[in-house]
């Protein structure tokens, strides 16, 4: 669309890519599928880097990073939400972070910037496997009846208020939760990109108009380039922690 | 790491010209979805007629379906828009020089206390093991001696009761002689006595009975005598018969 | 002004309300949300000046906090993109 001829390229220009091989299977590959692929690698890389085998026990280089993120994931993630027997989740909870951190930073990087996770495919599926994990987790430590009624009506609640409680919690535990998940990544990463478009195509216009106030917006370009390394962080935390907090509801009902 | 840091730039900008060049043809198509379409139905008139005519040819009409494909999609495969190449590209270059700048010295400076701080507890480790090691055989070492002090005296001890015992044993034995010689002699002595005193009350009978049958015939003395002849001539058949 | 907007075409009317209605509907969305994350990191802010050793756990709640909060801003911001003609 044009707006005072600033062509801005459609929502889905941003966001669609035609498909590069495997046309019309089910195993095509995009631009998305390919960032997704290089997340995991990256994630493989990382900590088969900083697994090798050494003489020392010292950490060099790239295995600070893991060790770092391991350390953050157990002290600020799973001993806070779950507890001491919540170590049994730190692997699992340790690559879904670095693989939705790799994927989200790809929104700043030259010559790829765009957010896989901008794509709805991988958090929907995160979401709905973080869904089955806490149910069954859930269903394993109370008992299925009992995971049921401290989830649907939660204890220290005046009976009166279940009329109004269960219907909430119902839907909330068992429906609205992986759709916000998926949708709390997927809209800020969208979000995210959009925003870094929108400024890098006002910077491009106004250099073609003129020179120096393309600086404006040149400026705020490189601010969000730092805000959106910041919030795929923010966000590939935050996703982590709200499973670790699921997780450690299913298990520990009292808190 | 200057040489370093051309290197990246180096090979950046390379990369950056080689992408510009393959990104053509999505500069080419940067247009909105409904001009685009337009445009495409405009080119499939022209070309068979009217697109009825499209439609029944299905070469055609596949073609026409992917063109129309090309409006809603990102126009390259792989790289973004060209200004967003190109700003972002450089708003990214600058925040990571920038990043390189302040952000690494301090990142490098983590990572080394941290290292430095890994290598320390290792160190302290390594040190406190060896001095639990050191420890642990001095007090070996001590033990062994506590061991052999105490198994020499106990054998001091047990020499020592054996002595005592033996001393015991002898001192009581030798009361045990003694008493029984000084029973001996008291058994001997009360026999004596007992002889003699019964030789004495036999001869008062004995001279008291003959003096009632005989009379006043006979004196004491030779009573006596005789009564002393007959009572040896009985203890020394009695001894005789008691082996003793 | 509304013979005005009867002259344009039936389709870019409705785009133009299209267009209204998102901007509206995100704009009333964040406006909530926006109080809501304010309160939430002005609070934990406070609550780490008076006790800074419990720091630690006051900003992993404060996160999670944040989290659910945005999570209104963000339908919203959902709406806005399924409205864009």
């Amino acid at each position: 669309m044009s707006i005072l001829a600033l062509e801005f390229p459609p929502y889905s220009h941003l966001f669609d890519w035609p498909t590069i091989w495997l046309d019309g299977t089910p195993l095509a590959i995009n631009k998305t599928v390919l960032i997704y692929l290089a997340a995991t690698a990256a994630t493989m890389v990382l900590f088969g880097l900083a697994g090798r085998p050494r003489e020392s026990l010292v950490p060099v280089g790239v295995q600070h990073v893991a060790e770092s993120g391991v350390n953050f994931i157990e002290n600020s993630v799973v001993m806070q939400t779950i507890g001491p027997d919540g170590r049994k989740f730190m692997p699992f909870l340790t690559s879904m972070f670095f693989f939705i951190l790799f994927s989200n930073i790809t929104e700043v990087i030259p010559f790829i910037q765009f957010p896989a996770n901008g794509r709805m495919a991988i958090p929907i599926t995160l979401a709905l496997l973080v869904w089955v994990i806490y149910n069954v987790v859930g269903v394993k430590s109370q008992g299925l009846f009992g995971y049921l009624k401290n989830s649907i009506f939660p204890p220290d609640v005046p009976k009166v208020l279940y009329i109004i409680v269960t219907p909430i919690e119902l839907v909330s535990t068992f429906v609205v939760r992986p759709f916000s998940l998926a949708i709390r990544l997927w809209a800020n990463m969208v979000a995210g990109h959009l925003l870094l478009v929108t400024f890098a195509i006002l910077t491009a216009t106004l250099w073609d108009f003129f020179y120096v106030p393309a600086a404006l917006p040149f400026v705020m370009l490189i601010l969000m380039t730092a805000f959106e390394i910041l919030v795929s962080l923010l966000q590939a935390f935050i996703f982590t922690i709200l499973t670790a907090v699921y997780i450690g509801g299913s298990m520990h009902p009292a808190h | 790491m200057a040489r370093r840091t051309l290197r990246l730039i180096a090979t950046l900008g390379v990369a950056s010209a080689v992408m510009l060049v393959a990104a053509g043809p999505a500069w080419a198509a940067g247009e909105t979805i409904g001009g685009c379409v337009l445009e495409q139905v405009h080119h499939a008139e022209e070309e068979y007629g009217s697109l009825g005519a499209v439609e029944a040819d299905e070469k055609a009409f596949k073609a026409f379906e992917e063109d129309l494909e090309g409006c809603v999609e990102a126009p390259s495969p792989i790289l973004p828009e060209l200004d967003e190449i190109i700003w972002g590209g450089l708003a990214f270059l600058i925040l990571f020089a920038f990043m390189w700048w302040k952000g690494f010295p301090a990142v490098k400076r983590a990572m080394d206390a941290r290292s430095e701080k890994i290598r320390a507890d290792l160190d302290a480790a390594d040190t406190a093991k060896a001095d639990a090691m050191r420890t642990k055989s001095e007090y070996e070492a001590q033990l062994a001696e506590a061991k052999t002090a105490a198994a020499a005296i106990i054998d001091e001890a047990r020499g020592q009761a054996d002595q005592l015992r033996q001393d015991l044993q002898a001192r009581a034995e030798a009361d045990i002689a003694e008493q029984r010689t000084r029973a001996a002699a008291d058994i001997e002595s009360s026999r004596r006595q007992a002889i003699d005193d019964l030789r004495t009350e036999v001869a008062a009978i004995a001279v008291g009975a003959a003096e009632r049958v005989v009379g006043a015939s006979l004196d004491a003395d030779v009573h006596r005598s005789l009564i002393d002849g007959y009572i040896d001539e009985v203890a020394g058949a009695g001894s005789n018969g008691d082996g003793s | 002004m509304l013979s005005l907007l009867a002259q344009t075409a039936p389709g870019e009317f409705l785009d133009g309300l299209k267009a209204i209605g998102a901007g509206l509907g995100y704009g009333l969305a964040a406006v909530g949300p926006g109080v809501g994350i304010g309160l939430v990191v002005g609070n934990a802010i406070t609550s780490m000046a008076r006790q800074p050793e419990s720091a630690g756990m006051v900003r992993t709640t404060m996160f999670l906090g944040i989290a659910f909060t945005e999570a209104l801003a963000l339908i919203g911001f959902v709406v806005f993109i399924l409205l864009l003609p």
